[in-house]
């Protein structure tokens, strides 16, 4: 889970509620869903998140929602915006990477606490919906040091450029850098640009951003060094690139707000695509109808309409009331930093959050049904009761092991026709070497089991029922799974007569006649292998398991053992 | 005969003619004297000895009658000094007899006092007389108590103990006696010959059926000694708590459900409204499949519906992800990466048909995480998933179903933190109060599910869900720390031998 850190001085400056102390505000801020994680070296509160209130991402944010959440705060907010003086001209951008959106803040004072948090939200975005910035990467410059070209059809206008180029067909100094460098040597030698790499080296021209003065940023890679924010800058170019409009759009108007509650004056850039233009940011609201009945529904308790427009007001949202003879819903405007609202559900979850759903007292629903075990389940319980009853201690192992565990170390090969001896089903990019696919059988893991616990009191008469799996075409999803009940015998003297006599048992508890045919397997010794024959079925094997085997697995005790599939009990 | 050991000794140590004492025959056998008393109640069971018993009455002399057996009665010694002066004639002056008696202190009022009661004479206004027919060597008092110290108690009379008692120079008790006598059949069987049985070890199948039991002794045990380790067939301690939590959830009314474990990503994430492009779906979290890639059908219908929930949103005011929706990356197999997909097989028709609502489901499964191993987290795990479907459900009902499940195990004070899911709304994870460290713990992720999520899979009426892990509700309830300890091939014996079972 994400998390956010807040300084909670900073939050009783911008909420203005100096006389909460800490404790207090760890409470509030629980109630809005940010749990308390723990405290940063420097006294800052580690909130965790839930990725769905991203305008929550800074302290800024978190600030707003605490104001509303205190009802010092109504409705829906949304900051003035300057005409625009700026432009950014889109032309042959590469095409994977073809949106970019934009705006201008002026007369920050900015500090280092400022600095700071405009910093961690750019880094939180890029996490969440910026997708590690493949989805959308966000710039932010020094105004000051932008030099921009005038448009053609307005000399006052100034822009910059969002364009593609060839990855050796430019230099700049790079953030953290000291050095022209191309594109190309950016993400070689640059220890952002290697970080970041993978985003663009499938392009054929890498984004780049040019003023009057040259390149200042290769989205969505590192900014250039020329246009790097201090703590002393006032006035701030923002830009974002990626791969849908909406989402840098809704990344762009939460960096907005955040700024714009450090009294910064936020100004339209217009973007400049070569068949259209728009004017960013968008703080267009949108409205979502939402039903009064749902809302008593899903809360289960009555409502008066005053107290819903209350409830929705205290969320930062503005409701009007709709009546009709029968039905009463509300048009619900939403503000532009929310990325979340996608039905009117997710206004009926505000409403319940501003009512404090803590508030509502549980009941137990008054709706009848009849419970029951699934028939696969119940069979299992009774094999595994027969299993410890003949006094078999019950396993519960992976079910991801690695090739040469499920195969070598047993003494069979994939794809063999012996029990185990199935197509492995294998993992794309496992973590481990040990989990590189899920096992075939059963009795490998119970050999690993006895392989460590040698030191450990004698007999170890071990079993398991779980999941094996193979490849199966014929199977829709191309593999047939099954459960299989595997049993061994560790102990001075442990015999296939031991074994098959275990085995009879759990064949006459489920009245299935058992018949033992001689079979080889290689797991097993020849001459004392048998397969498993229940009803007329082929359905395991049974045998003393071989000395290579044992001693592979550093036993000094012979293994008697049987291995068959729990559905042939049915 | 045999009989055992302790019996034979009673029996021969017994007379026919002679009734002994249980006492006297454990000093003469060697024996613990209730042992004695035991083996004769046996002997008398079979008829071999005949108890006879008696309430004898103790008698002991005091301290003081001890001095008297030398010094003699004072009584006696007054009336033989008022004799040795005349008072056999005349009266004489008391004080001279009790000088000549040599008689002090208690002694003095001890001998008025039983002077005349015994009629050796009479003691008036200071004169004492003795009477000449009174004959001390004959007084039946002291000779009781010659006859007590020399242990014949039996022929005194009850008056004389009693006069004794009362002066203080004897103490009376009554004790029970028992005394043995052979029978006939006792002395028969003697004559025939007696052995003693062995003392038997193991009870066999052939003393039993032999009735050869009924002749033996039983040796005896060390029943507080140490019996050796067992090492039983035991179900697996998280086996158990599966156990456990299904019949909870049978009990509520809940249905188990069962289904694939390697699936197409359509089931376990599309399904439930989880943008392609969620990071939860990249590779690193998940477990894709590199062998084999891919389901070969899916419901065409559902496909398209679900696609265009994910596109467009569902209902007059909803809106979709603007995210990428690619039906290759829908059909690519994974290990499920929660059992939700079981949820939406079945919430679809696919894996029973239509439901019609209401319904109550649930499974314990395993489901599958790529990512490290540590302490609390293994990369796979048994999630117990639980869905209620019906009309009208509102979050009240949500809580009420919890915290009627989690009372189950102890675990109070639900609360619930607002929370975001992908396919619920609202959404809540619970904490409730752990029952050993009454710290406020997360238990579980709830919700009711979105429209997005229903609408495709044909659902019109509310379904709420909720999940947790099996092994952080054990951990919970066995206080276990290491759950590395509980699941998979590095697991001890001893602690499966160990563990308390679940109930």
């Amino acid at each position: 889970m994400p998390t956010v850190e807040v300084d909670p001085d900073e939050l009783r400056r911008l909420t203005g509620h100096d006389e909460k102390d800490d404790e207090q505000l760890k409470e509030d801020l629980f109630g809005l869903g940010l749990e308390f994680e723990g405290e940063t070296d420097d006294g800052e509160f580690e909130l965790e998140f839930a990725p769905d209130r991203l305008d929550r991402l800074s302290v800024e944010g978190v600030a707003r929602s605490l104001r509303y959440h205190y009802g010092d705060d109504r409705g829906v907010y949304v900051p003035n915006t300057n005409d625009a003086d700026w432009a950014i001209r889109v032309e042959d951008v590469p095409d994977e990477r073809p949106y970019v959106t934009g705006a201008v803040v002026r007369g920050l004072d900015m500090d280092e606490g400022a600095l700071e948090s405009l910093i961690q939200v750019q880094e939180k975005l890029h996490a969440t919906m910026g997708r590690q910035r493949a989805k959308g990467a966000i710039g932010v410059h020094d105004l000051t040091m932008l030099k921009g070209d005038s448009l053609e059809d307005d000399e006052r206008a100034k822009s910059v450029t969002y364009t593609g180029i060839d990855p050796e067909g430019d230099t700049m100094v790079p953030l953290e850098g000291d050095a022209e460098m191309t594109l190309a040597e950016v993400l070689d030698d640059h220890h952002i640009g290697q970080e970041y790499a993978d985003l663009v080296t499938e392009y054929d021209t890498y984004p780049a951003i040019y003023d009057e003065i040259g390149l200042f940023s290769f989205p969505p890679v590192v900014n250039g060094r020329r246009t790097e924010v201090s703590a002393e800058s006032r006035d701030l170019f923002i830009e974002m690139t990626g791969t849908d409009q909406w989402t840098i759009d809704k990344m762009l108007n939460i960096v907005c707000y955040a700024l714009d509650a450090r009294g910064g004056k936020v100004e339209d850039v217009r973007v400049v695509y070569e068949d259209r233009e728009l004017v960013r940011p968008n703080f267009e609201t949108k409205t979502k109808t939402v039903d009064h009945g749902d809302i008593e529904t899903t809360l289960g308790i009555d409502l008066d309409p005053e107290t819903v427009v209350d409830l929705v007001e205290r969320a930062g949202m503005n409701a009007a009331t709709e009546e009709t003879d029968d039905t009463v819903t509300y048009e619900v405007e939403v503000p532009p930093y929310r990325t979340d609202v996608l039905h009117p559900v997710d206004l009926v979850d505000d409403v319940g959050r501003a009512y404090g759903f803590n508030e509502l007292e549980p009941r137990y629903p008054d709706v009848s049904t009849v419970g029951g075990r699934h028939e696969r389940s119940r069979l299992e319980r009774a094999a595994r009761e027969t299993l410890v009853g003949l006094g078999f201690e019950d396993l519960l192992n992976f079910y991801l092991i690695d090739e040469e565990q499920n195969y070598e170390r047993l003494g069979i090969e994939q794809d063999s026709d012996v029990v185990g001896g199935g197509e492995a089903v294998t993992i794309q990019e496992p973590y481990s070497e040990d989990f590189t696919m899920v096992r075939s059988w059963a009795l490998p893991s119970i050999m690993m089991v006895l392989e460590n616990n040698t030191h450990r009191a004698y007999p170890q008469d071990l079993a398991e029922i779980g999941l094996a799996v193979e490849v199966d075409e014929s199977e829709n999803t191309n593999v047939a799974e099954h459960r299989t009940v595997a049993a061994a015998l560790c102990h001075d003297g442990a015999s296939y007569e031991d074994a098959k006599a275990r085995l009879q048992a759990v064949a006459d508890a489920f009245d299935k006649e058992l018949e033992t045919p001689p079979t080889e397997h290689p797991t097993f010794i020849s001459g004392r292998t048998a397969s498993v024959v229940l009803d007329g079925e082929d359905v395991g094997v049974i045998g003393e398991v071989h000395p290579e085997v044992i001693v592979e697995h550093d036993l000094e005790l012979p293994v008697a053992a049987f291995e068959f599939r729990l559905d042939a009990l049915e | 005969m045999k009989l055992p050991q302790a019996q034979v000794a009673v029996l021969n140590a017994a007379s026919a003619d002679e009734e002994q004492t249980t006492e006297r025959i454990a000093e003469e056998i060697d024996m613990d004297p209730a042992a004695v008393t035991r083996a004769a109640f046996e002997l008398e069971d079979e008829g071999l000895v005949e108890i006879v018993e008696r309430t004898s009455n103790e008698v002991e002399l005091t301290e003081e009658a001890e001095t008297y057996l030398d010094e003699r009665l004072p009584e006696l010694r007054l009336y033989e000094a008022a004799v040795s002066i005349g008072a056999d004639d005349e009266s004489v002056q008391l004080g001279q007899v009790i000088g000549e008696a040599g008689l002090e202190g208690e002694a003095v009022d001890i001998a008025l006092s039983n002077y005349a009661r015994k009629g050796y004479g009479t003691i008036d206004s200071g004169e004492i007389e003795a009477n000449p027919d009174a004959d001390p060597d004959d007084d039946g008092e002291a000779a009781a108590l010659d006859a007590i110290d020399e242990g014949n108690v039996a022929y005194q009379s009850d008056l004389a103990l009693e006069d004794l008692e009362k002066r203080g120079l004897v103490d009376r008790s009554a004790t029970t006696v028992r005394s043995i006598l052979l029978t006939d059949e006792g002395v028969t069987a003697l004559m025939e010959g007696v052995e003693a049985a062995e003392t038997v070890g193991q009870v066999t199948s052939d003393l039993i059926t032999s009735g050869e039991w009924d002749d033996v002794e039983f040796a005896e045990y060390n029943v507080e000694a140490d019996a050796e380790d067992l090492t039983p067939g035991k179900t697996h301690v998280l086996r158990q708590m599966s156990e456990r939590v299904k019949d909870v959830l049978v009990g509520m009314g809940f249905q188990e459900m069962q289904g694939p474990t390697v699936d197409a990503d359509f089931w376990i994430n599309d399904c439930l409204f989880m943008p392609q492009d969620h990071p939860a779906r990249n590779h690193w979290d998940r477990f894709a499949l590199d062998n084999p890639e891919q389901i070969d059908e899916l419901p065409e219908d559902l496909v398209d519906a679900v696609e265009s929930a994910h596109r467009e949103g569902v209902g007059a005011d909803g809106e979709g992800y603007h995210s990428p929706w690619d039906l290759d990356f829908a059909k690519a197999l994974a290990l499920r990466g929660h059992t939700t997909s079981l949820t939406a097989r079945h919430l679809s028709g696919e894996a029973m048909g239509e439901l019609e609502p209401p319904k109550r489901f649930f499974s314990i499964e395993k489901a599958y995480r790529n990512d490290t191993l540590d302490a609390t987290h293994l990369l796979e795990f048994f999630q117990i998933e639980g869905w209620v479907m019906a009309e009208d459900l509102s979050v009240r009902d949500l809580m009420g179903t919890f915290t009627e499940f989690y009372e189950q195990f102890g675990i109070t004070d639900i609360e619930f933190k607002p929370h975001y899911n992908p396919y619920t709304e609202p959404s809540f994870e619970l904490f409730g109060r752990h029952p050993e460290t009454g710290e406020m713990i997360e238990i579980g992720n709830s919700g009711i599910f979105r429209p997005e999520m229903l609408e495709p899979l044909g659902v019109d009426c509310d379904v709420m869900a909720w999940g947790l892990a099996l092994e952080r509700l054990m951990m919970l309830v066995t206080g276990a720390e290491d759950i590395r300890d509980v699941h998979g091939t590095l697991l001890d014996i001893d602690y499966l031998r160990s563990e308390e079972a679940i109930y």
